[in-house]
């Protein structure tokens, strides 16, 4: 099958930092107390760059994504820090600004392909409203594109697909449909959040190359949320490791794969699923629970179950720092993979474990 | 937030306020030294004040109405009735409508199915016209079938507005009793032995008081109403605050008061029992509303 | 289909069950046949025509089998007669029938206009001032009864500003637009606005659960604009909602249009209702009666089957079923 031209991809620049986090923190007022869900994060995406940003169920992927989004509830949400989309300030930035930019420059792929789409709308029109919308086309002129993106993300027989609604496609074609519409108008960014975890395993597989191979033709900005470190591997050039609403470490894929410092990362590592593994075996969980986001520890957010942890962990917060023998490579540890020996876990809350 | 829950606090002490005021005043009005006599006529220096003569004042707090007589007193005397109708009809809603809402929702199968059909028969009626025929034919039944000499207006109105509150009444229990069975405790005490009736005494009723008593809140606000409406349509009882607007209301234009404080008088007190149920709602965290 | 078919069938036992219920309570009590028709015909009337009205009517065989005759007028338009104005039943209602639909027809779409926008634009700013006084307004509209409500409309429009007529006259729109829109609007505006409280009150609780669903959350992220994402994709969402509240609703609505025709003196089938009743115009009032149950059932069928004209997925699923 002969693919068509991807659209708008021309007349960017194609090197530099698109997306520039700085000391982002984003926290939700509860009846418990600030959740404090996203808490200093200071990330920069260079242009054209996929971007893994993995850690566990809680940590925070979902809350800084929707945070670069400016996809926020309005109420009960404390924000700080900088975001810079192409040098323009969001954090504090009207919602026109966030419009603007959403859909055309932004777009996001959300978790569950089941919820995301309108029901009561026809899944064609649901792609050409961005198209009729930003770009101002005709009826006729978004018809042909939303067949041209349909057939992109390969859903069989697109002309036909246009007048189904939602709950008429498979799981997988929903996916496919979420993409088509994050992908109409041409987006410098993409933020997929777990854009697979809603899928059967082969599906999963498909939507990600998908997204791969859309990224590299488009020259596209990729921000990939996933808790799974295998995936990373295969699609993305940098991963950022979050753990209790921080990054603790971030290095290009190939590094972090080499060399992994943190022992969060490496606990994460050993849960990624082997292809021996039948399927739905249970990952190796790490034992233990995530921290508390109201009241965080004083020291290491992951001291509490980490196997190398030492008094100084509990005590005192670790930061970000370059690594000393590569300078993309950074993390948060006081005593990295390798540097000493585990220790036995402090029988913290048996209960959680396993 | 705080400027919003303070109002509503304001609002539930205000119906509270405003009920006690009216039961103490409407129990005690024959003994009240400020209050005429419901068919005392108003005189002014011996000059019988009939013809809407005198408007509202100091010889007649809300003023007086075409015969002279005081709209002050009446209001007060009146709202005997509309209490008195209204609790009644709302006391055997809930003992009515609440036993055939357990049953049916305890004991399904075709219990449930009778009950069911019954509550969306009396449903599909409007309530108002329900009550119109309802009270007038039973106006003609009791002249007609003999021993039924005791029955008065005032029971009559009774019955019709009972059988008002007892369908949505019946059909929240039932919608509650059904979900309440399948809860834990109630399987626990069930699976134990407990016979029936003692499961719904102790494990299902104390848990629907709350929403028992929410409901009848505000549909004591509507029966009120209701009472007031039939009166209005000459369908109910003469002494009322509904009698009272429609004796006056052609007269809107010379004598608005004799109109004007009737409305008030029923529209604050429905007000106020809306408020309470309003209030005992967001107490109970109940959903439920009657429409 | 099938879920159509069985649904018609609930409603027609609700009807059946009724109208018979109301046939045995208007008839009940007469010494004997001969007494029952002296009663339905009321006044002076021959032996002759009492022999005629127990054989016309059947008055002389049991309940049921009067009621199936009563049913099979029903469906012919023979109402029977009306004893208080010397006239078929069928005659007197007919125009008063228009009058009554055209007075429930205003106030459901003035209710919608009002509730519509107040819903959706407190559902968006919710717990704003604007919501809060939405709130209130529409809890003081479900409670005002409607005697109170529509004395204050005549007290405020008629009275004080002099705008409309405090006294109807049912005159209908093809005879004079002009005087039926003043006749209308008062009457109209009293049975809209408890109508508009309680459509507000379940549309806002459901738009405000809708706005925070998932694909309300994507149409943000397309990047369209907020009446877009309002009107188009969360309202459409919520249609259900204000459908259903119209059905429920309908019955306060005939019962205040009884309460608004008797008080703006508008000749429609309530305030007869309200009439007859008092002379006791047996055939008047149970033709009232099985009428207002028969528009209850048929708009409640309505509203159950265009639930599937508003959803996609219902209509697969009863296709399948
Ligand atoms: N609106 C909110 N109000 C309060 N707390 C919130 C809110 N949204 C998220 N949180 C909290 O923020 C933390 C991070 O949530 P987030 O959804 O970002 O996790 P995640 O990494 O995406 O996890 P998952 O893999 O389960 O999607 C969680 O503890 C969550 O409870
Ligand atoms: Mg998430």
């Amino acid at each position: 099958m002969t693919r068509p031209r991807p659209l708008q991809t021309a007349g960017r620049p194609a090197e530099g930092p698109l997306i520039e986090l700085t000391d982002v923190r984003t926290h939700f007022a509860t009846e418990r107390g600030l959740v404090r869900a996203v808490d200093g994060v200071t990330l920069t995406i260079q242009r054209g760059r996929a971007v893994g940003l993995v850690g566990e169920s809680g940590s925070g992927k979902t809350v800084l994504s929707r945070s670069i989004m400016g996809l926020l509830p309005r109420r009960g949400v404390v924000r700080s820090g900088s975001i810079r989309f192409e040098g323009t300030e969001l954090i504090d930035a009207p919602r026109s600004t966030l419009r603007s930019l959403w859909g055309r420059e932004m777009a996001m792929v959300f978790q569950d392909p089941m919820t995301s789409l309108n029901p009561l709308m026809r899944v064609g029109e649901q792609i050409a409203e961005p198209l009729r919308i930003h770009l101002g086309q005709s009826r006729a002129e978004a018809r042909d594109t939303t067949i041209r993106l349909l057939t992109e993300v390969r859903i069989p027989s697109p002309a036909e697909r246009l007048r189904q609604y939602p709950y008429e496609l498979s799981g997988g074609m929903r996916q496919r449909v979420m993409i088509a519409i994050a992908l109409a108008c041409g987006p410098t960014a993409l933020l997929a959040d777990e854009p697979t975890t809603a899928l059967d395993v082969t599906v999963q597989a498909q939507i990600l190359a998908l997204l791969s191979e859309e990224r590299r033709e488009r020259n596209m900005t990729l921000v990939l949320v996933t808790h799974d470190l295998g995936v990373v591997a295969r699609h993305t050039d940098e991963v950022a490791v979050m753990y209790g609403g921080k990054v603790v470490e971030r290095a290009p894929t190939a590094a972090l794969f080499r060399r992994t410092r943190m022992p969060y990362t490496e606990a994460l590592m050993r849960s990624i699923p082997t292809v021996d593994d039948p399927p739905h075996t249970r990952l190796a969980a790490i034992p233990g629970r995530p921290p508390d986001l109201v009241e965080p520890p004083p020291g290491c957010r992951f001291a509490a179950r980490c196997a190398y942890a030492r008094e100084r962990c509990h005590a005192e917060e670790p930061s970000l720092v370059a690594s000393s023998d590569d300078p993309d490579h950074h993390y948060a540890c006081w005593y990295p993979v390798g540097t000493v020996e585990p220790v036995a876990l402090r029988p913290a809350d048996p209960a959680a474990v396993g | 937030m705080t400027v919003l829950r303070r109002l509503r606090r304001a609002g539930g002490w205000f119906a509270a306020t405003w009920l006690v005021a009216l039961v103490g005043l409407a129990v005690t009005a024959p003994w009240l030294p400020f209050v005429r006599a419901a068919d005392e006529k108003v005189r002014v220096g011996g000059k019988l004040q009939s013809r809407y003569r005198l408007g509202p004042g100091r010889h007649a707090l809300f003023g007086v109405d075409n015969s002279g007589f005081d709209i002050f007193a009446r209001c007060i005397h009146y709202a005997r009735n509309s209490l008195l109708v209204g609790v009644s009809a709302t006391v055997i809603g809930l003992l009515v409508g609440g036993a055939l809402g357990v049953a049916a929702g305890y004991f399904r199968g075709w219990v449930d199915r009778i009950v069911s059909v019954v509550i969306d028969c009396i449903l599909s009626i409007p309530a108002l016209v329900l009550a119109i025929v309802l009270v007038s034919r039973l106006d003609d039944i009791r002249q007609e079938l003999p021993g039924l000499g005791w029955v008065t207006r005032r029971w009559q109105v009774v019955a019709a507005l009972s059988l008002l509150a007892v369908a949505p009444l019946a059909r929240i229990v039932r919608a509650q009793t059904l979900a309440l069975r399948e809860r834990e405790f109630v399987l626990a005490a069930r699976s134990l032995g407990a016979t029936s009736r003692r499961v719904i005494a102790t494990e299902i009723l104390p848990n629907l008081v709350p929403t028992m008593v929410t409901v009848a809140s505000t549909g004591l606000g509507l029966l009120i109403a209701a009472e007031g409406t039939l009166a209005f349509l000459g369908v109910g009882l003469g002494e009322s605050w509904g009698y009272l607007i429609e004796a006056n209301r052609r007269r809107l234009d010379k004598a608005w008061w004799a109109t004007v404080f009737p409305c008030l008088m029923l529209f604050v007190t429905v007000m106020a029992f809306n408020l309470l149920g309003d209030r005992l709602s967001r107490r109970f965290d109940v959903r439920e509303v009657i429409t | 289909m099938r879920y159509a078919l069985q649904r018609i069938g609930q409603l027609l036992v609700v009807f059946v069950v009724v109208t018979f219920a109301v046939l045995v309570a208007m008839r009940l009590g007469a010494g004997g046949h001969r007494e029952l028709a002296r009663r339905m015909l009321g006044g002076n009337v021959t032996d002759q025509q009492v022999d005629e009205a127990v054989r016309r009517y059947h008055l002389d065989s049991n309940y049921l089998v009067q009621y199936l005759y009563w049913l099979k007028g029903f469906v012919t338009f023979d109402l029977g007669y009306s004893s208080a104005n010397s006239m078929s039943v069928a005659k007197l209602l007919a125009p008063r029938f228009w009058t009554t639909a055209l007075l429930g027809i205003y106030a459901i779409a003035v209710g919608l206009l009002l509730a519509v926008p107040a819903a959706v634009i407190q559902a968006h700013r919710r717990d704003s001032w604007i919501d809060r006084l939405g709130n209130v307004a529409s809890f003081i509209g479900f409670g005002v009864p409607a005697i109170v409500l529509g004395i204050f409309l005549q007290l405020a429009f008629s009275l004080h500003w002099h705008l409309f007529p405090a006294i109807g006259d049912s005159i209908y729109p093809w005879q004079q637009f002009g005087a039926h829109v003043r006749n209308f609007l008062l009457p109209t505006l009293t049975l809209a606005i408890p109508q508009a409280a309680i459509y507000t009150r379940l549309l806002r609780a459901d738009m405000v659960a809708t706005l925070q669903r998932d694909f309300v959350v994507l149409a943000s992220a397309k990047g369209m604009p907020t009446r877009r994402i309002l009107w188009r994709h969360a309202l459409r969402n919520s249609l259900l909602s204000i459908v259903t509240s119209v059905g429920t609703s309908l019955g306060g609505l005939l019962g205040g249009a009884v309460v608004v025709e008797t008080l703006f003196d508008l000749d429609g089938i309530g305030s007869q209702m309200v009439i007859s009743v008092l002379s006791r115009d047996l055939f008047t009032v149970q033709a009232c009666v099985a009428f207002v149950v028969f528009i209850v059932v048929v708009v409640n069928l309505v509203v159950d089957l265009s639930y599937s004209l508003i959803d996609p997925r219902v209509r697969m699923a009863r296709a399948l079923a």
